[in-house]
């Protein structure tokens, strides 16, 4: 358990305070005042849950960009291509089916890449992550489940289960 | 625009009733695991697109549809979360599927 | 205006079929997927019926249907996970 740090509070707050604003959609002076006193109180309590690292590592203008761009654009495509394949399974009787559960080797270092693949994994259809481990060198390990499993080489199913996403994620997050 | 509406609510319906078929007929824990996922995203995602549409051509309510955005980009935030929970706790819980699995790197690397 | 209650309808009857998996499921972990799933669908109904009707407490209603299917999943989860004792 780490202490509450000022910068983190920050970021917690402008978070809940954007939240805020956007459930109410109202702008008068007395719901923006009591929007920002209770953000505030739920920032105080809850920022070292919250942030980790840096805080402020949105802040970055090239960074930003292309996490919105990821999450626009290249995610979306993977999601639809599974989305496609998962509903030919289904329609077809739900009998070609292969599952099994696969260790991948993965290259993010830090907590927030770590989260945002193995969410990335997860939401497209077909693939769950189910645990992550690391060895004694520092590399990180993904056992997913696969419904329809092609290779059981790691390097090569790690390729083709998360290839593009994680080419695009190494650049926002290390 | 009317056409667009209701071509997302058709493709959101198709969506969710392939990931319902796929929940009813599967033949183990994980793989309808994998098949309510395509009900949370796809299913999810074109009926919030469009909500948010029709909420802002045709309702002018620009608070409703930044609500119906609000929910779409929650459930698309907590729900890996809760499938991942699950999954882990049903495999820990010693929940095995019937037929033999094609390889199972967890089961070697955590039950000996 | 009315397609949106086509839909509508069509969403409930696939969270009706969702019940058939709810009550026989074999294992605790069955019943959790089907309730998730018709977590998400109920929620579209709430999305749809909202428009069709015009009235936003429906929304209000849909957000805390999806965030407290998002808590009882992990709640579980968490129960067979650990065994007795959260």
């Amino acid at each position: 358990m780490q202490k509450t740090k000022f910068p983190a509070v920050v970021a917690t707050f402008l978070v809940c305070y954007a939240f805020w604003v956007l459930l109410t959609w109202s702008f008068k002076a007395q719901e923006l005042a009591v929007g920002a006193g209770v953000s505030f109180l739920v920032a105080l309590f809850a920022a070292r849950f919250f942030i980790h690292e840096d805080a402020g590592w949105l802040f970055n203008p090239a960074r930003f960009l292309k996490c919105i761009g990821y999450w626009l654009v290249i995610f979306p495509g993977e999601l639809i291509k599974a989305n496609l394949n998962m509903a030919k399974i289904c329609f077809g009787g739900c009998t070609n089916i292969n599952p099994g559960i696969v260790k991948v080797p993965t290259a993010m270092k830090s907590d927030y890449g770590l989260a945002a693949v193995s969410n990335s994994i997860t939401l497209t259809p077909g693939t769950i992550t189910m645990e992550t481990a690391e060895d004694e060198n520092g590399q990180n390990y993904l056992y997913v489940h696969w419904i329809d499993v092609k290779e059981t080489d790691p390097e090569k199913a790690g390729e083709a289960i998360k290839g593009t996403m994680e080419k695009a994620l190494k650049e926002v997050w290390q | 625009m009317r056409i667009v509406i209701d071509i997302f609510l058709v493709i959101g319906l198709y969506f969710a009733l392939a990931g319902t078929i796929g929940i009813i007929k599967m033949p183990d824990v994980f793989s309808r695991m994998q098949a309510s996922t395509c009900v949370a995203t796809l299913g999810m995602l074109c009926i919030a697109i469009a909500g948010i549409l029709y909420a802002a051509f045709y309702m002018h309510n620009a608070g409703a549809a930044i609500k119906i955005a609000v929910i779409g980009l929650m459930v698309m935030v907590t729900n890996p979360i809760g499938s991942h929970v699950l999954a882990r706790g049903a495999y820990k819980a010693g929940i095995r599927p019937e037929q033999k699995m094609e390889v199972d790197e967890l089961g070697r690397d955590f039950d000996e | 205006m009315t397609d949106l209650m086509i839909i509508a309808v069509c969403f409930a009857v696939l969270a009706a079929m969702n019940l058939y998996r709810l009550a026989k499921g074999p294992t605790a972990a069955d019943r959790m997927v089907a309730g998730d799933a018709m977590d998400n669908l109920i929620c579209c109904v709430l999305i749809l019926f909202s428009l069709f009707s015009g009235r936003g407490i429906y929304l209000d209603i849909a957000l805390l249907s999806a965030l407290f299917g998002i808590v009882d999943t992990i709640l579980v989860g968490r129960y067979l996970e650990k065994g007795r004792g959260l």
